[in-house]
């Protein structure tokens, strides 16, 4: 038995389930950082190559976090997760590619690297392969993998279904880890209904976002995020733009928020992006446009390194004002 | 008679007015925050109260700025408002039918649209502050030339000079180096306006559908040269209001007069809170490694309130 480390972020957010499931099933123990704190920051910018995003950096100072707490850390090759785009060429953003090295070079005394590749644009068999080659490195047999893989595929499919039903991911990893029932989520008292769309690990982290999702619960917004919609309405929106994009999460978001700027009852959409993401620059325009095309009140918020939430509150208060007065005289 | 205070507290300036219930300013006060804005607002607060005297009785207080939390406890206010709305609804009641408002403060800058008096649309710049009043004071101090005369000089430049305005810090040197070419002084002023310009159309509003009326307002309105560098850039005449330094003042105050129709009373505290003891003191708290820098407000020796905490752990049912 190992103890098997796992980043709290970046694909974390989504994928955890399927991975925790996996290794728990082979008979270890998954080893989770903390949420992200100004520590695992500090300690991230300190690793991470300089121009690095924020995201990036806080990848780094968890993986940091897990050192001499875990006995492998478990950062695959994420590339891709389906064939898509225009040349079916659709990969995950260029950093995360190198993410294992990235860590290699700059993380000092760290565990080995589980680095498997996934790249699923074959087919989805490939999800096996890699699981395969994850068991190998860890001194599985075939059979005992191919038992953890299915378990690890019931659980994500639980996961994906409560997303489904409109349940955010971080609450819905909260549940699948039985630290909160489906029952007791707040669903009554909102007024208005908000679209967030953005990377999972800047939305769903409160520490980088500076707790965005509280605020606008507190202004009695109800949040919807692309990561609830069905992979089928997602790729519905291609249609309505000339061409998708090269990265995955990004065509997430721009779907979701083509998506959602069509739904009469969305009041607004807000496009959260970490300072410096290259892809970025890309989605937040693309949203913009589209955003003014359909009437739809759209804004964007910009985050990095400030732990100040007074920037971010202000825009969100005279957001959610400018919703209520549309609201009002509509 | 019936007034409404507005308290504005920006990174830079403290501005407090008093308005009578049609809107129309009675007093107002423009004070620098220099950092110490408990002091400053219980300065103004005794200030116009000692103007106004017992003849205006005030029945509703709003606080906005960057500091409207910490201030709306000093003076007990009964609504606590943004900035981008205290500035639009200030506008809207004293330009009728603006769709346009371009806002220019101390470290801010944003752009507002409304439509059919209502906010459909704004930006506000990111994360730098390049080409707001504490640059503009900067360069100013740095030619020595009284931050109130640059925009006569300003008017007096024949040929602008191109000054880059995207960084300030690619401001100065170029405005350095196209004095030591020997360019005047009004000539380069006058480029660096036009380029402040520049920069915030590009910047904050980028996309955005600008028509007409538009209202320039905040303390950098002041300034002649950036208005006539707005009317040349849009092709129409901006409109500066005569209280344009401290609209947002006179929005939050309007948002009191709204707030307090409903309710019919007011948390006001009095002018005179110069005597009350106002103090912070804040503690790393050690709960998790997150270190949050905790605030505590005391109110003559007594804790009223808590904030910086990111968990809430800290806080306080006081609001």
């Amino acid at each position: 038995m190992a103890k098997i480390g796992i980043p709290r972020t970046l694909a974390y957010f989504l994928y955890f389930p399927f991975w925790q499931a996996f290794f728990t099933e082979l008979g270890h123990q998954v080893v989770v950082s903390p949420p992200t704190t100004k520590a695992i920051l500090d300690r991230g910018v300190e690793d991470a190559v300089n121009d690095a995003c924020i995201p990036i950096k806080i990848y780094h100072g968890h993986v940091a976090k897990l050192i001499g707490k875990a006995d492998f850390i478990f950062s695959p090759r994420l590339v891709s997760l389906r064939r898509h785009g225009d040349f079916g060429t659709e990969t995950f953003c260029p950093k995360f590619l190198g993410l294992p090295d990235m860590i290699r070079v700059a993380i000092d005394k760290l565990p080995p690297v589980i680095d498997t590749r996934i790249d699923l644009k074959p087919g989805k068999e490939e999800l096996l392969k890699a699981c395969q080659e994850t068991g190998d490195m860890l001194g599985h047999e075939g059979k005992e993998v191919l038992a953890a893989y299915k378990k690890a595929l019931a659980v994500q499919k639980r996961f994906n279904q409560l997303l489904a039903k409109g349940v955010l991911p971080h609450l819905a990893l909260d549940i699948i880890e039985g630290k909160k029932k489906e029952e007791d989520l707040n669903r009554d008292g909102f007024d208005l209904n908000i679209a967030v769309v953005g990377y999972p690990y800047v939305i769903y982290d409160p520490y980088v976002n500076v707790g965005l999702l509280k605020l606008l619960e507190k202004e009695k917004a109800r949040v919807y995020t692309q990561d609830i919609l069905s992979n089928k309405i997602l790729n519905k929106q291609q249609k309505y733009i000339p061409k998708s994009l090269f990265w995955y999460f990004s065509n997430r978001a721009v779907y979701g928020g083509l998506y959602f700027m069509k739904q009469k009852d969305i009041d607004g959409i807000i496009h959260v992006t970490a300072f410096a993401c290259g892809p970025d620059s890309m989605v937040d325009k693309l949203l913009e446009i589209e955003c003014n095309k359909h009437n739809k009140p759209y804004l964007t918020v910009s985050v990095d390194e400030h732990s100040g939430e007074a920037g971010v509150r202000t825009r969100i208060e005279a957001f959610v004002d400018m919703l209520r007065y549309r609201r009002a005289t509509r | 008679m019936i007034g409404y205070l507005g308290v504005d507290v920006g990174s830079v300036s403290t501005n407090v007015v008093i308005i009578d219930e049609k809107g129309e300013v009675i007093a107002s006060r423009y004070l620098r925050t220099n950092g110490k804005p408990i002091e400053t607002v219980q300065k103004g607060l005794y200030s116009v109260g000692e103007e106004v005297g017992d003849k205006v009785q005030i029945a509703g207080v709003g606080t906005t700025g960057s500091a409207r939390y910490l201030v709306s406890m000093i003076v007990g206010a009964d609504i606590v408002k943004n900035e981008i709305t205290a500035h639009a609804v200030a506008a809207s009641n004293v330009v009728k039918g603006v769709q346009t408002i371009i806002e220019i403060g101390g470290q801010d800058s944003k752009i507002i649209i409304l439509r059919n008096g209502v906010v459909t649309d704004f930006a506000m710049n990111t994360v730098c502050a390049a080409g707001t009043g504490s640059f503009l004071d900067q360069q100013a101090n740095r030619l020595c030339i009284p931050i109130e005369e640059f925009g006569d000089y300003a008017l007096k430049a024949k040929n602008p000079v191109r000054i880059a305005g995207r960084c300030a810090v690619f401001a100065e040197s170029d405005m350095i180096h196209k004095q030591q070419l020997g360019y005047n002084i009004e000539d380069i002023i006058a480029g660096l306006c036009e380029a402040l310009v520049r920069n915030y159309m590009n910047n904050v509003g980028k996309g955005k559908e600008i028509l007409p009326p538009v209202v320039f307002q905040g303390g950098v309105a002041a300034n002649k040269g950036l208005v006539a560098a707005f009317n040349k850039y849009l092709g129409l005449e901006v409109i500066v209001p005569k209280e344009h330094g401290v609209m947002g003042a006179i929005g939050a105050a309007l948002l009191a007069r709204e707030a307090t129709k409903k309710t019919g009373q007011t948390n006001f505290k009095g002018f005179n809170i110069k005597d009350i003891s106002f103090k912070t003191d804040s503690f790393e708290c050690n709960g998790c490694s997150n270190a949050c820098e905790v605030v505590q407000f005391y109110e003559n020796d007594e804790l009223i309130a808590r904030w910086g905490d990111r968990c809430g752990k800290w806080e306080m049912s006081t609001r």
